[in-house]
């Protein structure tokens, strides 16, 4: 039984999560195409089309949740790029292409790809997907403002902050080392 | 009852998001230290050797095994342009064709040399991918620390005395071109010229 307040918090902390995304895409929009052309799985010649594409998409699912007409498309979408993502990392782990950025930390971040890269995406998708199971509705009142705003903050620290921590994975194991 | 529990209530939700805050301040330092510590990607402010400096000497040897000295005073008259990178850096990988062209370019005065540290296998795939076998690829922990590497792309330009001429974080094309104009004009970066103006005006005053 999912709660309204658990459902607009998880839609709220995605979209969110796509329009930080979207941002850094547009303003390194040059170093984006270089990290999608060294996941290695689309044609070089489709490398600036497929960036802005992913971008659109990305900008277009941000928007799209949090329009409620629109938000099981938008949470069904979500759910499906982050697999996606998911997948493409997973597939260039799995040939070894460990050392290339993920392009998650934005342009300036250097963080190489990870199963806990994968992983992350996988929990995300799983919380978009269950944030469409069906509601029972009930009105809501101003403390619910509180929690959705609070609830959102507090999500996107702890995103922050493991992100933080995946990308100290290298580090430390190079000192381990 | 209820006004205790909504009192309650906001205030944890004030010490959680305090709380987050504090955790994410803390990996990021932790972060931070683990960077300070490991050479490439380190986040050095302002420590190492400055232009109009010597530029610290190395012998180091290339992913082909050929041995080659940085810094000191060369007998051949070239400059050499110590550009350090690593494969997960992006930025890194969009300034590869300015390189190129450059050290064609620039040959007659100009020596290339790339820089990184890591495991050598993540290294020549990177070399081959992108091409960059006409460059000596040097893979040294002491090098990126002797020059108190910070953040990625950092390019040194050395003089043939041995002296650094400009050194510094490069982030685009540009970036990398004005290395080179500072180098004509004898200053290290457009602040640095800025300063010395500043400070001759004063000592004038």
């Amino acid at each position: 039984m999912v709660d309204t307040v658990i459902a607009l918090v998880v839609v709220l902390s995605l979209a969110l999560l796509w329009i930080v995304a979207a941002v850094h895409k547009v303003r390194g929009f040059e170093v984006f195409a270089v990290v999608l052309a060294d996941y290695r799985l689309i044609p070089a010649r489709a490398t600036r089309a497929c960036a802005a594409a992913v971008l659109a998409l990305e900008l277009g699912l941000g928007t799209g949740l949090l329009l409620p007409a629109a938000r099981s498309l938008a949470l069904a979408g979500s759910a499906l790029l982050l697999v996606t993502y998911a997948a493409a990392m997973a597939m260039n782990l799995y040939r070894g292409r460990r050392f290339i950025d993920c392009g998650c930390a934005g342009v300036a971040g250097h963080q190489p790809l990870s199963g806990w890269l994968v992983a992350r995406n996988l929990l995300l998708a799983a919380l978009a997907l269950a944030a469409m199971l069906p509601v029972p509705a009930r009105p809501l009142v101003w403390v619910d403002a509180i929690t959705v705003a609070a609830a959102v903050g507090a999500a996107a620290l702890l995103y922050a902050t493991g992100n933080r921590l995946i990308a100290n994975g290298p580090d430390l194991a190079r000192l381990r080392a | 009852m209820s006004g205790a529990l909504l009192a309650s209530n906001v205030l944890l939700w004030i010490l959680v998001l305090v709380m987050g805050g504090v955790i994410l301040a803390l990996v990021r330092q932790i972060g931070v230290l683990y960077e300070r510590v490991a050479p490439a990607g380190a986040l050095v402010v302002g420590s190492g050797p400055k232009a109009g400096e010597a530029a610290p000497e190395f012998t180091v040897s290339d992913l082909a095994n050929h041995e080659h000295r940085v810094g000191g005073k060369r007998s051949d008259d070239l400059s050499t342009l110590l550009f350090f990178l690593s494969p997960t850096c992006p930025v890194c990988k969009t300034l590869l064709p300015a390189l190129k062209s450059i050290s064609r370019e620039e040959r007659k005065w100009l020596n290339v040399l790339l820089a990184s540290d890591g495991a050598r296998k993540e290294h020549e795939a990177f070399v081959a991918e992108y091409r960059l076998q006409q460059f000596p690829y040097m893979l040294s922990s002491e090098l990126g620390l002797g020059y108190r590497v910070g953040r990625l792309p950092h390019a040194v330009l050395i003089d043939p005395d041995g002296i650094i001429r400009s050194t510094g974080l490069v982030n685009s094309r540009e970036h990398l071109e004005s290395l080179f104009e500072a180098n004509e004009r004898g200053v290290a970066t457009l602040q640095e010229y800025m300063a010395a103006e500043q400070s001759r005006e004063e000592e004038v005053a």
